[in-house]
């Protein structure tokens, strides 16, 4: 990496933090925190054009004549190049079962490179990021934010893949490194094809960002918080249904 | 102590009728699958939307993901809200029913939360395991005849009335609680 580059990079990463920073702290920030909705509303437009225009037809095509066995082995060795993010984040948060498991896993599956799964889905790992190491270090989770060409994303979850792809990066060689690049455009496409109705519903909704963000943000924090986040939302739930039953 | 027994037992038989209530739903729906796939997609939709009818509380779901725009509707703005959040659940369920038939349904936990609310949790499996597990929690409560509605559903923590009310109350509240714009954009997508 020049020096440049470096110094760009932990410009950007610090003018994240900063953001976060800015919003309140409350860690289960609410679903209407949105205060760039105007922008991010047009980068939404963006994406779902370059998605329907030139994502989408691609990934009909693969299901169509990649054979299902061959898009599970490339989806396999996807999950399997992510995992030692899983390794280094699961670590970090102290969750020492799932850095053994996911290290176990990762070197079986090494064997084949990952395109198979030797032990036939029997391990449940827990996926970890460093946006999820992040949360539990209290840092809150930050405006909502829709990214071009990647997505919906916090503030938070985006310092996150920005930090979890610079160790991807600074891990791997060279080659790897390219490898990686090449990989891009296939894990996009990989995960569209996985989506497919799923999206092609949300685009036929009467507001399709609201229900991208509302998609986004629940299933974040679940995957995040897991059990306490999710014993807190049903009880609000719960106040507010028996409430309504009245 | 007696009287201790018998709100145990209420209790039980309340999990058991929730439980009982999606165990006989999904039977269903996974019969209507097989049942209704040489149908015409109009015929189809018809039959789907009576299987609905019979197991969700469609009033609590429209008031509940309005909030409070729902009192400021008039009584045809209400009917019609409620006759298109049907129309969109049946959308939904139409798009699965096929794969529901190929899944199957297992049971796992009930709870009883509060004064009113029944929690069913269950997964569906793929026989083959070649997909992965999906978790559900339903969310019933009992009317007024005593038999349990559905009144949320929970796909991996995904509540569908928490998603439609952020839906619904974001274009309500752009547009000063006007109803009609709500069901224009909705009739829109439907």
């Amino acid at each position: 990496m020049t020096k440049k580059y470096k110094f760009l990079f932990v410009k950007f990463i610090a003018a994240l933090f900063i953001l976060n920073g800015c919003s309140n702290s409350t860690k289960f920030a609410s679903e209407n925190r949105d205060p760039f909705e105007k922008i991010n509303r047009n980068v939404f437009q963006f994406n779902k054009y370059v998605d329907q225009k030139i994502i989408s037809p691609i990934s009909k095509t693969y299901v169509k004549k990649v054979p299902a066995k061959i898009r599970s082995g490339v989806s396999n060795h996807l999950q399997w190049m992510d995992t030692p993010n899983t390794i280094i984040n699961s670590a970090l948060q102290t969750d020492m079962e799932n850095t053994i498991l996911a290290s176990a896993k990762f070197l079986l599956n090494g064997l084949t490179l990952g395109f198979y799964d030797l032990d036939k889905g029997e391990t449940v790992i827990k996926k970890r990021d460093f946006g999820s190491t992040l949360a539990r270090l209290n840092v809150s989770e930050g405006p909502f934010l829709m990214v071009p060409l990647i997505g919906p994303k916090t503030t938070r979850d985006l310092t996150g893949t920005i930090l979890d792809r610079q160790n991807m990066a600074t891990l791997s060689s060279n080659s790897i490194d390219d490898l990686s690049l090449a990989e891009v455009p296939i894990n996009i496409i990989d995960k569209r094809s996985k989506m497919s109705k799923t999206l092609d519903n949300i685009y036929l909704s009467a507001d399709p960002y609201v229900k991208v963000r509302s998609f986004y943000l629940q299933n974040r924090r679940n995957e995040i918080y897991s059990e306490k986040y999710i014993e807190n939302k049903n009880n609000n739930l719960d106040a507010e249904f028996e409430k309504l039953l009245d | 102590m007696f009287f201790n027994v018998n709100i145990t037992k209420s209790l039980s038989d309340n999990l058991k009728m929730g439980e009982s209530t999606i165990q006989q739903m999904i039977l269903e729906a996974q019969k209507h699958a097989i049942d209704t796939i040489k149908l015409e997609p109009n015929e189809r939709s018809l039959k789907i939307e009576l299987l609905i009818k019979k197991y969700i509380n469609l009033d609590f779901m429209s008031k509940a993901t309005t909030g409070s725009f729902w009192k400021k509707a008039s009584e045809t703005q209400k009917e019609k809200y409620k006759v298109a959040l049907l129309k969109q659940i049946v959308l939904t369920i139409e798009e699965h029913l096929n794969t529901l038939a190929t899944l199957s349904y297992k049971p796992t936990k009930s709870e009883r939360r509060g004064e009113k609310l029944i929690y069913v949790r269950g997964l569906i499996e793929d026989p083959n395991k070649k997909k992965p597990d999906i978790n559900l929690l339903w969310k019933l409560a009992a009317n007024k005849n005593g038999s349990f509605l559905i009144l949320d559903l929970e796909i991996e923590g995904i509540s569908l009335v928490s998603s439609q009310k952020a839906e619904a109350v974001s274009i309500l509240r752009k547009n000063r609680g006007n109803f009609d714009i709500l069901l224009s954009k909705m009739s829109r997508d439907n």
